[in-house]
This record gives C-alpha cells, structure tokens and sequence, in this order.
C-alpha cells in the first residue's frame, strides 16, 4: 500500500479547490482544507464525508499551518492571489510540491495578463525557490471533475514541472482524481498550458458545452 | 492587542527566522560554529513538517527517504515481529536525529517503521539535498561525522548492554541517558525498548523492589 500523503488545499471552497478535494477522497490522501469561508468549509468537509465515509480530512484555520502539515500543497487560488499567498507558505514550503492550477486571464476571458515570456506556473517557482513546483489542473474545468469520461475518451489532465520525482507524484494523483495524466514537459510549458486554457473556456463559451469538456490527445 | 497576539503576529510574519530551525542550528553550532550566511543556505534544504501523534514517518515496506531532526515532540523507530510485537529500536526526543540509515543509503525498502509519540515539528533532509548541502557548506561535513560517530558508540552501548546487562542495569542505564523519559514514554514502550516484559519493568519501578 502507498504511504497516506498529506495534501493542503488552500482555496478549498473555490470551484477548483472543492472538485480537486472531492477527487482526491479516491486516494490515500489526508487532506487539510483551508478556505475563507467556514460554512463551505463545513459544507465541504460533509460531502467529502458522505462520499467516503472514512475519509481523512480535516478543516485547517491557517493556511500556513496546512501547508507546514502538508506533503503537498495545492494552491487552489486565483492567478492573483498567488503572489501573497506564496509569500506566506514560503518558509514552509521548502522542498515540496506546490501545484499551481491558476489561468492568469484577464477578466473578460480573452487573453493572458502574464508576458509571453513566462507564465503563473513560472511565477510561482520563483517566488518558492525552494519548493517544487508543478503546473496541474489547469486545463481541467471544475464541472468536468464529476464527469471526466466525456464522449468514450478520459479526458487529459497536463503536468508541468522542473522535478521528475514530483511530475510522477503529481500524475498519481490525477489519475486518483480520475484524468488521464499527461506529462508536457518542464515548467516552461506553462506558458501552453495557460494559452489552452484561454482556448478552451473561449470555446466553452462560444459553443455552449456548458463545463463539459476538456482537451484530449487521441493517439495509437 | 493583548501581548499574546501581538507575539503570535510576530512569530506568524517570521515564520522561519526563529521558532523553525532553532534549534537544528543550535546543535550544529555546539559542534560545529556556523556563519550567519551559512546557516541561511542550510535552511533551503530541509522540508519543514508537522506529524501529529500516531501518524507514520516511515512505514515497514516503503524506502526511507528522509533524516529527520526533531525540533518538537518524539519519535520512535520499531519493527514487528511474526506474532505482531512492537520491538522499539530507538526513541528520539527534541534535537535528537532518527531514519533507518540502511534504506536511506541504499534506497531498499525499510524494515522499520516510525511514527510520532507526540505532536511533532520535524526538519527532513532528503539524499540529493543532503548532498548538496554538504557541497555548499563543506563544513557541515565534519557535523555530520560527529553525529555517526555518536551514533555508532550508542549503538555499541545499547548491543552490550543487551547482550550483557541484567533488566534492572538497562533500565537505570536508559534513565541516566535520557532523563525525563519515563516521564514521557508510556511504560510498555519502554519495556519494548529494553526487550524486558512490562511486569519485569513495572516491578524494576516499584520503589519497595529497587535494590540500594
């Protein structure tokens, strides 16, 4: 049997946050929710419950104390927040893996706010140094969490990141989540992963497939 | 603001420069004096980690990936045998360092398994970070020495003390080298420990049959 992983959502009662914590009740995963709002906490902490009853997970009033706590952090907050959050969990991020599933979009959906030359998931490793930082997440839509068989095809989940190790712990807990983990490459593939991202939810958008879809390499 | 809070801000807004690693550096520094610059660079290489009382460092079966320094709480290593007995190897207190060195070094899985005995606040340090922290402050070398030679004398102590020791030597021998661990320690542990039965203990305990 695998070793029980601590994992740290910080922005748990964000769309993301919350589908990413009810996939990962699959796994072998303790989980320390931290969230702004306590209620949905609460709420969350029930369904994670009633889904498994024997589920170890836990609400966390310290988004530094989770991520002391945790093995794994995942950072399940806006592009935005990211800077001041990173500067709060820096001492005690060292050597873990931080996920960042941030899209830096501008708010009204049509581009990237990041310079073409970098991207959030470049951003975040260098404002953790010392942490390990994989891109994951970020091309999967909260409501395609409940449904990630779409048309017969396993929909894609892509990983990037600097750290072998890490990119493989990560891909283990997608495939608890229940994607198709997909390793892009290291951290520079940020920057495509975001730009899918802005193509899919324009796509959603524009075509009406109302969360349900995600991006998917048919291959032999 | 009472003084209390304002103390838990301080601590909050500094979270690394002084509860984290005080006392890591406090005992490199006993043996081997560091600079200020020196000790900064340490603290990028050790992952920083809470383990609340009866989760698992290691687990029997898993490579043991980490050294761990004891910053707060204890730890214990122990393995179990055929009829399911914990047999304790060693028990590690604040500023104490515990792993299972050979599945460290040879990334085969472990024999052992550790777990906190308390709350714990763990310093880990991985192969690849160890190793490079050694070439980027060379002088940590000569520490690490010091503590293997350590290491090595408690072992020797603990085998003849095993092999030749009546319960009642190993037990004032565990008392005098580490005070306060009755005090800590439940007692079936500490039978466990010394490889006696808990009565053996509880009667080598009771006042009425100590010999003076």
């Amino acid at each position: 049997m695998a070793a029980q992983k601590t994992i740290a959502i910080i922005g748990a009662t964000g769309k993301m946050g919350g589908a990413i914590a009810k996939g990962l009740v699959n796994g072998p995963n303790r989980l320390l929710l931290f969230g702004n709002n306590q209620e949905k906490l609460s709420g969350l902490l029930s369904a994670l419950k009633e889904t498994k009853r024997d589920t170890d997970a836990e609400i966390i009033g310290c988004s530094v104390d989770a991520s002391w706590e945790a093995d794994i952090i995942i950072a399940a907050v806006p592009y935005a927040a990211e800077a001041t959050l990173a500067e709060q969990i820096r001492a005690v991020a060292t050597g873990k893996i931080v996920i960042s599933i941030s899209n830096p979009l501008s708010a009204d959906f049509c581009r990237l706010v990041t310079e073409p030359g970098t991207s959030a998931g470049e951003q975040l490793q260098e404002l953790l140094p010392h942490a390990r930082v994989v891109k994951a997440f970020s091309t999967n839509f909260s409501a395609a969490f409940n449904h990630t068989d779409v048309s017969g095809y396993k929909l894609d989940a892509f990983i990037a990141g600097n750290d072998d190790e890490a990119l493989l712990e990560v891909a283990e807990l997608i495939t608890e989540v229940g994607f198709n983990p997909v390793i892009a490459g290291d951290l520079t593939f940020s920057r495509t992963l975001e730009n899918m991202t802005l193509l899919l939810i324009n796509a959603n958008i524009r075509h009406g497939y109302k969360g349900q879809a995600g991006w998917k390499i048919l291959h032999n | 603001m009472k003084i209390a809070e304002a103390l838990q801000l301080f601590l909050w807004l500094i979270p690394d420069a002084l509860y984290m690693f005080e006392l890591l550096l406090q005992k490199i520094n006993e043996k081997v004096p560091i600079t200020p610059e020196e000790s900064a660079v340490c603290k990028t290489f050790f992952i920083p980690k809470k383990l609340r009382k009866k989760q698992y460092l290691l687990q029997e079966g898993d490579v043991c990936k980490y050294v761990a320094f004891v910053e707060k709480g204890m730890l214990r290593s122990y393995t179990v045998d055929d009829k399911g007995t914990e047999h304790i190897m060693q028990f590690a207190f604040e500023g104490w360092w515990l792993s299972d060195q050979f599945s460290f070094l040879t990334a085969e899985p472990s024999v052992y398994n550790i777990d906190a005995l308390e709350d714990c606040e763990l310093l880990l340090l991985t192969k690849p970070a160890e190793e490079e922290m050694l070439v980027r402050v060379p002088k940590l070398e000569r520490y690490f020495r010091l503590l293997l030679q350590n290491s090595l004398i408690a072992i020797q102590r603990r085998l003849v003390s095993s092999l030749s020791h009546t319960a009642e030597e190993k037990y004032r021998q565990l008392l005098a080298s580490c005070p306060g661990i009755a005090q800590r320690v439940p007692q079936h542990m500490m039978a466990s420990y010394l490889g006696i039965t808990p009565e053996t203990l509880s009667r080598l305990r009771n006042p009425k049959n100590r010999k003076v």
